[in-house]
């Protein structure tokens, strides 16, 4: 998630992310209160929108997301006496006919801004798509899908199981159950045994058969077999545009 | 060249060294710690790892052949240090070993966040521990140490540059040099470059402008500092932004230890993701430096070339990846060169004298959010491969192709070794407006994703040999950590929950041993009483090997 994130690589990617963990771990300080940044944010469209623009990014006056000063204010210690002075010489008007209570809540709605922002934990994908046609969808899905899917069969209702656009370009892309796999494992003495891979890597590998006991072989003295559940969907991979994704979530969205 | 494994003759040596360069300086020589001129572009001291890689070239590769591939089954693990009483990190969980130690008279210096350790290298027992409480930063890492004389340079995640002593581990002094409410934050392992401490700086979370700094080894004042971007328009590279502001907001951060060639006087630093990260409408041109590889003189912090690796980068591919310097003979000439494996998938080999390519070529997948190279050699990203608000897929793995931990290349087999992921991922765009901040999007799936060890041709870019481990994350496989190369044609480096030993050559495996983690740092090896140790890291533990475990 983050520029420096290493990854080890064995490890799945994490999906769904915690909104507090990742204020935490971004060492982002205080969290700002809602309440007060939504009375904040009315303060800033009446008094400060027109020269800030819109969600104060910046307009004829300075962006006040980037600003120095309003990174450095804590809980409007700084920007409530700097909005009551103002800063006449390079055109800032003082803003001393607002309450203290009104300054601080226009403070809030700034650290808001900025949480928004900086904190991607709080990032939302889009509910709506804004391209995608449903009919291309459905040919891309009689050409390429339809030998093993059926929309009445196994993909019935699919659109009301992954509602969200993401979710479903993503199921459609490779949708894998992450978690143990079946295989077939031939052992040294030439015995094949199927059940469920526990472990497996370069060096060991767990099989649990259907009576529940498990048995361990250094892997380079056994053959595993693992059914390829994913070709088709591998040799899409590189095959799409990102229009044929789109056109096919439209279409698959629609399954309801 | 054939040299004995290791000698009396290379420690008189490395003592000769030392005396002859205190007499120079007129001085008595410190009672301890690491004279500068240990550090060398392609040589390591036996008996001393003196830097992040080992030496300046960032090769990762060591003369000492103690350890073959006759004798590796004999290879255990001497002692383990487990760190104790420090609580997981505020919002970054399980403590994980990502530094790699320094190796210095016998005893190892690293660090996690927040922390800095100094172990004996004999025992594995601790001799002093440093602790730091921070007041913000993110403390996702900590790459390690640089010191200078008896003193240690250490980076905090909330901007503190601090001295230490290596002998007690008291701080000397400490000294601001980035701002976390800016949300810049510091994680990288200090570079001594002559009487110049190189550090460098991370954040992306707030659109603030890179920059690597050089400091006075002694009182840790500036000396120069680069910026990653140009510092106003008309400025060579401003072209490459629509304005001001948004290149004064470009990121470019320099948070991974460069690599220096003593005889240029040029040191060689990747640069970070542009920003706003994922959203790129804001800053439409190459953004120069931002994703680079640049080659500064270390006296002066003046850019002498550049080589852009991800131009008008909207996949948070920080080209900050080692670049790794190695001589070499092409058609009857020597050449002086510089490789790199860059997240954004591409392996790029440059003349390191004037950054002129001469391979460019994708290292996994096709990079097919690039519509080829242009003339210079650098990729040329197609339009059509921004984050898109429906998505827009590409087949480079989420987190990158690769990332930070360090590759290596032996001039035994002329072959690059990287850890890589390949696989597909979808780039999603999120703030939609003309001026969007922060990261503005996201990178997710992990669609037919699997690691791989990656041996490549540094001549042609070809993939020699990829060792694509068996299972998977569920399971228990895959590679991890970074490389380590020697002159007995081992290669160290983490696969699965193992420190795993490979052929160079042929790529297969010769040796491993079971740890309590994954690899999580560089391996790397030097000879202590005579005996060749591995050093590795994994999640909280660091492990020494000796052949016997003797």
């Amino acid at each position: 998630m983050a520029a420096q994130e290493p990854e080890l690589h064995s490890q799945p990617q994490q999906n769904g992310r915690q909104p507090d963990r990742s204020h935490i771990f971004l060492g982002l300080g205080r969290v700002p209160d809602a309440a007060a940044a939504k009375r904040g944010e009315g303060l800033y469209q009446q008094n400060c929108q027109a020269c800030h623009g819109a969600k104060a990014r910046g307009g004829i006056g300075p962006n006040l997301v980037r600003s120095v000063l309003v990174l450095h204010d804590d809980a409007g210690e700084e920007i409530g006496p700097f909005l009551k002075e103002g800063r006449p010489q390079s055109g800032m008007p003082s803003f001393a006919q607002l309450t203290d209570t009104q300054r601080t809540d226009i403070a809030e709605y700034l650290h808001m801004e900025i949480e928004l922002a900086a904190n991607r934990g709080l990032y939302k994908h889009s509910g709506e798509m804004t391209s995608g046609n449903v009919e291309k969808g459905r040919q891309f899905f009689a050409a390429h899908c339809a030998s093993c899917h059926s929309t009445t069969g196994d993909l019935k209702e699919i659109g009301a199981k992954y509602s969200q656009p993401a979710a479903m370009l993503a199921r459609i892309a490779w949708p894998e159950n992450r978690g143990p796999r079946q295989a077939t494992v031939t052992t040294p003495d030439g015995k094949a045994l199927t059940g469920v891979l526990e472990h497996y890597d370069d060096f060991d590998t767990t099989l649990k058969i259907s009576n529940g006991s498990t048995t361990t072989w250094p892997t380079d003295t056994v053959k595993v077999s693992i059914p390829d559940k994913l070709e088709g969907h591998r040799a899409l991979l590189p095959k799409y545009t990102d229009d044929d994704l789109h056109n096919l979530t439209r279409y698959l969205l629609t399954l309801k | 060249m054939k040299r004995p494994f290791f000698t009396k003759f290379a420690q008189l040596a490395a003592v000769a060294v030392l005396s002859a360069t205190a007499s120079i300086a007129q001085q008595a020589p410190p009672p301890s710690g690491l004279n500068p001129t240990a550090l060398e572009l392609f040589h390591q001291p036996a008996d001393t790892w003196p830097t992040y890689n080992g030496d300046y070239s960032g090769r990762r590769f060591s003369a000492i052949r103690q350890i073959t591939q006759q004798n590796i089954t004999d290879l255990k693990i001497k002692w383990k240090y487990t760190i104790t009483g420090i609580p997981p990190l505020r919002g970054s969980g399980p403590l994980i070993i990502k530094s790699t130690p320094l190796m210095v008279h016998g005893v190892l210096y690293f660090t996690i966040p927040d922390h800095v350790f100094a172990v004996d290298a004999r025992t594995g027992k601790e001799k002093w521990r440093f602790d730091f409480e921070d007041h913000g930063g993110h403390v996702l890492g900590q790459r390690g140490v640089g010191m200078y004389g008896k003193w240690i340079y250490f980076l905090t995640p909330d901007g503190w540059f601090i001295s230490l002593d290596s002998e007690t581990g008291k701080e000397r002094w400490r000294k601001k040099v980035a701002d976390e409410k800016l949300q810049y934050f510091t994680t990288m392992a200090a570079v001594i470059v002559k009487n110049h401490v190189i550090i460098g700086v991370g954040g992306d979370a707030m659109d603030v402008a890179g920059y690597l700094e050089s400091r006075d080894p002694d009182t840790g004042e500036m000396q120069w500092r680069w910026w990653s971007e140009p510092q106003k328009m008309g400025d060579p590279g401003s072209e490459t932004w629509p304005n001001e502001q948004s290149m004064r907001h470009g990121g470019g951060m320099t948070w991974l230890p460069g690599t220096y060639d003593p005889e240029l006087n040029l040191i060689y630093w990747g640069t970070g993701n542009t920003n706003p990260v994922f959203a790129g409408q804001g800053r439409k041109g190459a953004n120069l430096y931002t994703d680079s590889i640049v080659a500064l003189n270390p006296d002066t912090g003046k850019m002498v070339w550049y080589f852009q690796g991800s131009p008008h980068d909207t996949h948070d591919w920080d080209n900050v990846e080692t670049p790794v310097l190695f001589d070499m003979e092409i058609d009857g000439k020597p050449r002086k060169l510089l490789a790199q494996a860059a997240r954004c998938g591409y392996f790029f080999v440059l003349d390191r004298t004037n950054g002129k390519y001469l391979v460019s070529k994708p290292f996994t997948k096709t990079a097919n959010w690039s519509k080829g190279i242009d003339e210079r050699g650098q990729p040329i990203p197609d339009p059509d491969k921004e984050p898109k608000v429906d998505g827009s897929m590409v087949d480079i793995a989420s987190n990158g192709a690769t990332n930070w931990p360090p590759p290596s290349y032996s001039p035994q087999t002329k072959l690059f070794y990287v850890n890589a992921t390949e696989g597909y991922s979808v780039a999603y765009l999120y703030d939609t407006s003309p001026q969007p901040e922060g990261y503005g999007g996201g990178s997710s799936g992990a669609f037919d994703t699997h690691s791989s060890l990656i041996a490549l041709d540094v001549l042609t870019g070809d993939v020699r040999w990829k060792h694509i481990p068996k299972g998977r994350g569920a399971e228990g496989g895959g590679m991890s950590g970074g490389i380590l190369t020697t002159a007995a044609g081992l290669l160290f480096t983490g696969d699965s929950d193992r420190l795993a030993a490979f052929d160079a050559t042929a790529g297969k495996i010769l040796w491993s041993q079971k740890l309590d983690h994954h690899v999580s740092n560089g391996p790397s090896t030097s000879v202590l009483d005579n005996k060749q140790n591995i050093i590795v890291g994994a999640g909280d533990t660091l492990y020494a090997l000796t052949l016997d475990g003797k």
